[in-house]
């Protein structure tokens, strides 16, 4: 299968006081045609800067120290600032958690959505229009005709949403980035949204990376799932996999913290103590002071355990599965 | 759960906020609703459906429109609010002007007879006459009618009003002498509570004292005992650093002559407590000798007031506990202490210039008059019962997780041992592993000190796991109530099945069965739909659901619903 995305040993850094910190540690993964890769972990933990690092957007302190992000078979951390420009709403697109910070509040739907597929696919205006009206009903919005003459507070958060979604998808991209795309809507509003990406996944040939914490929102989108936690990759499989048989004491925290709508009994049963801040140091392996297996084990002190395949197509991190 | 204590109920509460001249965003309209004491009540809906604005109606943080919101938590007695005098002294007015209005609406009625028979008289003699004439008088029949049907409702009104204060006494004839007794019985509370006031001044002498000397016999030993350990971890270190503080600060302190003190307060302590119960007495004595006139010398001021029903009706208006929209300011803030908020964003409840330790003492600062050091060490004691730790006293918000921020925000909220808390979103900013880290700590506080929460989120499995009883709101209105188990197990209205069918759930693509997706989005608050409000996203939508507002019935025992679909059971 074609790779559309492919991460490999990534170790990006931001500075603070004139000191490297870690944000993210060795991270690798791909994502081919037409699939759904999620990422998933607490607030924190890295999944924003990995897309920052995709779309090279990083903020001024953070670079990338070593590794390679191949899009399409380019390597990214190789190309310059204009280059870049190229792929850049070209061949990958990224959709935002806000989608009212995402759009100009000045400038109508219809310009905005032209403005991009005018540049990405050198349309004449006249032709952008048609294509701009044909995304919209891809979408699922009605009358699009109308709302290209709409500014962007004229519209509902889940109408926005889309309209950000037929911006990236006009411009054909080969990887589509979503960070949070459906945390500020409304669950009835995300459920249309959600379906509304699956349906979209079949025709628009193209790899998504889509970013959440929310383990539902995994389940209802998900092929393969990577869970990071402080900046390391945990474990990696199909969502399948995941959600059958989690593996990494971190995962099955996660999955056991969620107040399960479907189960008569729940006891809430938090992870025990904080989420490590960049700037602490942590020997052994970074989940070690919150593991309910680290006591026993005194190799999690000592070395970071490394990725192993526990079954075919899934990584763990983690001493305890040798 | 009927046989609870109730703490607060509401009735037809609304609230609308104006936009311009003719329009209104009904942000909550009618919501009718009883919190028990202890209970955790969960509230949820998309957002716009109001639930945020209901919580803050309740804590009169936004004054409501219309309707009533009563406390229980708090006796009259210990409140002692203005209101009442005021009432009472109006009970004569209620009764005349009720009397007045349904005079006005017989004299209309009459003249309505008289042009009836006017127009029978056109009938007779032909219609087609003086088309134009009996039109005439057919509108002036219909203008009358409403006429008159608006005087007895402001009528009975007035008398609903009235029955607030006395209950079914307000039809007595004796109504002045019945105010007179009631005005007795005030004063007799006036009394208890300026009693009740210098009792709460020597209970906190007491209590400080009791502090001071706590401190002042166990410091050096503590000292001690940390010093002859050979290393001391981080959190020992801070423990000595603030057991030195503390002994400069109880230097000065003589135990003798704050025990003396003690023992000088307790006879007057005991002195106040038996004022306190003679006022009751006579206060009580009072109001039996009012009620004795229940039933006897009724005025016939309307034509339901000798219906037996009809008084009953009215006693059950007779408010025991307190109307928080009638109080004054200062009496709402006094009682405000007893009710209070968490909100969403930790980060944007907490002042970053402020210390944690000034921001929790603040409260105290505010609320009561204890001396520094006794506030210091109550803040102390509330951070390691939230489960931070003491020497985060001294930090700023910036170097606190959210969690940990959201901590700080629940001790500053039961710092005044409140005992009704309204938590808007409190978790929905929080990480899931943390998220239940505060859910713990929530439910411990509650069954520690019998807290009762009004729990606002979107997140249904929280909701599920979290609260006792949850309402379903939508634009402004209740869709559904019932125990959180029984609302899971049988979701009557259409919109709780689609909110339940919406969450994304734990389980696999392939292990799930496949749902409907609820289209379109909620409608403007401005201008609501006709009839149902949820009519125009329902699936199960009739015709009766697009002009007829559905009433709120109770389908199953404890499971109430507002939909077309169940109808009221004729018993």
């Amino acid at each position: 299968m074609e790779k559309v995305l492919d991460i490999q040993n990534l170790h990006a850094a931001f500075s603070i006081q004139k000191k490297d910190y870690e944000v993210l540690h060795d991270i690798s993964f791909s994502i081919n045609r037409n699939e759904t890769v999620c990422v998933v972990g607490e607030s924190g933990c890295g999944k924003s800067v990995t897309t920052l690092c995709i779309m090279q957007l990083l903020p001024k302190n953070g670079k990338i120290q070593s590794g390679s992000i191949y899009v399409d078979g380019t390597d990214l951390t190789k190309l310059s600032k204009k280059e870049v420009r190229k792929f850049r709403g070209k061949k990958m697109g990224m959709i935002f958690q806000e989608p009212m910070t995402a759009l100009n509040p000045l400038l109508t739907i219809g310009f905005q959505l032209r403005e991009n597929i005018i540049n990405h696919r050198g349309a004449s205006k006249k032709e952008a229009n048609a294509i701009a009206i044909e995304y919209l009903k891809k979408v699922g919005i009605a009358n699009p005709e109308q709302r290209l003459k709409q500014y962007p507070f004229q519209l509902s958060g889940g109408l926005r949403q889309r309209v950000l979604i037929a911006m990236v998808l006009s411009a054909q991209p080969d990887l589509l980035i979503a960070d949070e795309p459906t945390t500020a809507l409304d669950v009835t509003i995300q459920k249309q949204v959600l379906s509304l990406l699956n349906d979209l996944k079949k025709d628009m040939n193209a790899g998504i990376l889509f970013i959440t914490h929310d383990l539902g929102v995994v389940a209802e989108i998900a092929d393969r799932v990577v869970v990071l936690y402080a900046g390391r990759k945990v474990e990696e499989g199909t969502t399948h996999q995941i959600f059958k048989n989690p593996l990494h004491p971190y995962t099955i925290g996660l999955m056991n913290a969620v107040p399960n709508v479907d189960l008569d009994e729940f006891e809430i049963r938090p992870i025990p103590g904080t989420f490590p801040n960049i700037t602490e140091k942590i020997d052994g392996c970074r989940f070690n002071p919150r593991c309910p297996h680290a006591s026993s084990c005194p190799k999690c002190f000592e070395t970071a355990p490394e990725m192993i395949e526990a079954e075919p197509g899934h990584f763990v991190a983690c001493h305890l599965k040798k | 759960m009927n046989t609870e204590k109730v703490l607060i109920k509401t009735r037809k509460l609304k609230k609308y906020f104006p936009i311009n001249k003719t329009t209104n965003l009904k942000a909550v309209e009618d919501i009718t609703l009883q919190i028990y004491e202890g209970e955790k009540f969960g509230v949820v809906g998309e957002s716009g459906c109001g639930k945020s604005t209901l919580g803050r109606v309740m804590l009169q943080l936004y004054p409501q429109t219309s309707g009533s919101c009563v406390y229980f938590g708090k006796s009259i007695q210990e409140l002692n609010p203005k209101y009442i005098q005021k009432e009472i002294n109006h009970l004569k007015t209620y009764q005349t002007k009720a009397s007045e209005f349904y005079q006005d609406s017989v004299k209309i009625d009459q003249e309505v007879e008289q042009l009836e028979a006017q127009r029978r008289v056109l009938d007779v003699n032909g219609s087609s006459v003086d088309a134009k004439k009996y039109d005439k008088i057919s509108k002036k029949i219909a203008l009358k009618e409403f006429k008159s049907k608006e005087l007895k409702k402001n009528a009975s009104r007035q008398l609903r009003e009235g029955s607030r204060t006395v209950g079914s006494l307000i039809l007595c004839e004796n109504i002045e002498e019945i105010a007179d007794l009631f005005t007795k019985a005030e004063e007799e509370v006036k009394k208890a509570h300026e009693c009740l006031v210098k009792l709460n001044e020597h209970q906190n002498k007491v209590y400080e004292n009791e502090v001071l000397i706590n401190q002042k016999q166990t410091v050096d030993a503590s000292i001690q005992e940390l010093e002859a350990k050979n290393e001391l971890n981080e959190e020992e270190e801070y423990q000595l650093a603030d057991l030195i503080a503390t002994k400069k600060n109880v230097q000065n302190v003589d135990i003798v002559k704050l025990e003396e003190e003690n023992k000088q307060i307790a006879p007057i302590i005991e002195d106040l407590k038996n004022q306190i119960k003679k006022h009751h007495e006579i206060e009580m004595g009072y109001r039996d000798q009012a009620f004795a006139f229940k039933g006897k010398n009724v005025l016939p001021i309307t034509e339901r007031t000798l219906d037996p029903a009809y008084q009953a009706k009215l006693d059950e208006n007779y408010e025991t506990g307190i109307n928080l929209s009638k109080l004054t300011k200062s009496e709402m803030r006094s009682i405000r202490k007893d009710m209070q908020m968490i909100f969403q964003d930790p980060a944007a409840s907490l002042d970053p210039r402020q210390s944690i330790g000034s921001a929790i003492e603040e409260v105290f600062a505010i609320n009561t008059d204890m001396p520094k050091r006794v506030r210091k060490e109550k803040a102390m004691q509330l951070l390691t019962r939230v489960g931070l730790k003491r020497e985060h006293y001294y930090s700023y918000p910036h170097a606190l997780s959210g969690g940990q921020k959201q901590r700080v925000g629940i001790a500053r909220a039961i710092a005044l041992d409140p005992s009704f808390i309204v938590l808007d979103e409190a978790v929905s900013a929080l990480d899931v592993s943390v998220q239940a880290q505060i859910l713990q700590l929530l439910n411990d506080l509650s069954e520690e000190k019998n807290l009762t929460y009004f729990f606002i989120t979107h997140d249904l499995g929280v909701v599920k796991h979290f609260c006792d009883r949850i309402m379903v709101m939508y634009l402004g209105n209740v869709c559904e109530l019932a125990d959180s188990k029984e609302l899971f197990k049988h979701r009557l209205h259409p919109y709780t099945e689609s909110l339940l069918d919406s969450v994304p759930r734990l389980t696999l693509q392939e292990d799930r069965k496949k749902v409907e997706i609820l289209e379109g989005e909620v409608p403007s608050a401005m201008n609501p739909p006709q009839g149902c409000p949820f009519h125009t996203r329902c699936k199960k939508c009739m015709e009766i659901c697009k002009s007829e507002k559905p009433e709120y019935v109770e389908a199953m025992p404890n499971h109430f619903v507002a939909c077309h679909l169940y109808k009221k059971e004729e018993k």
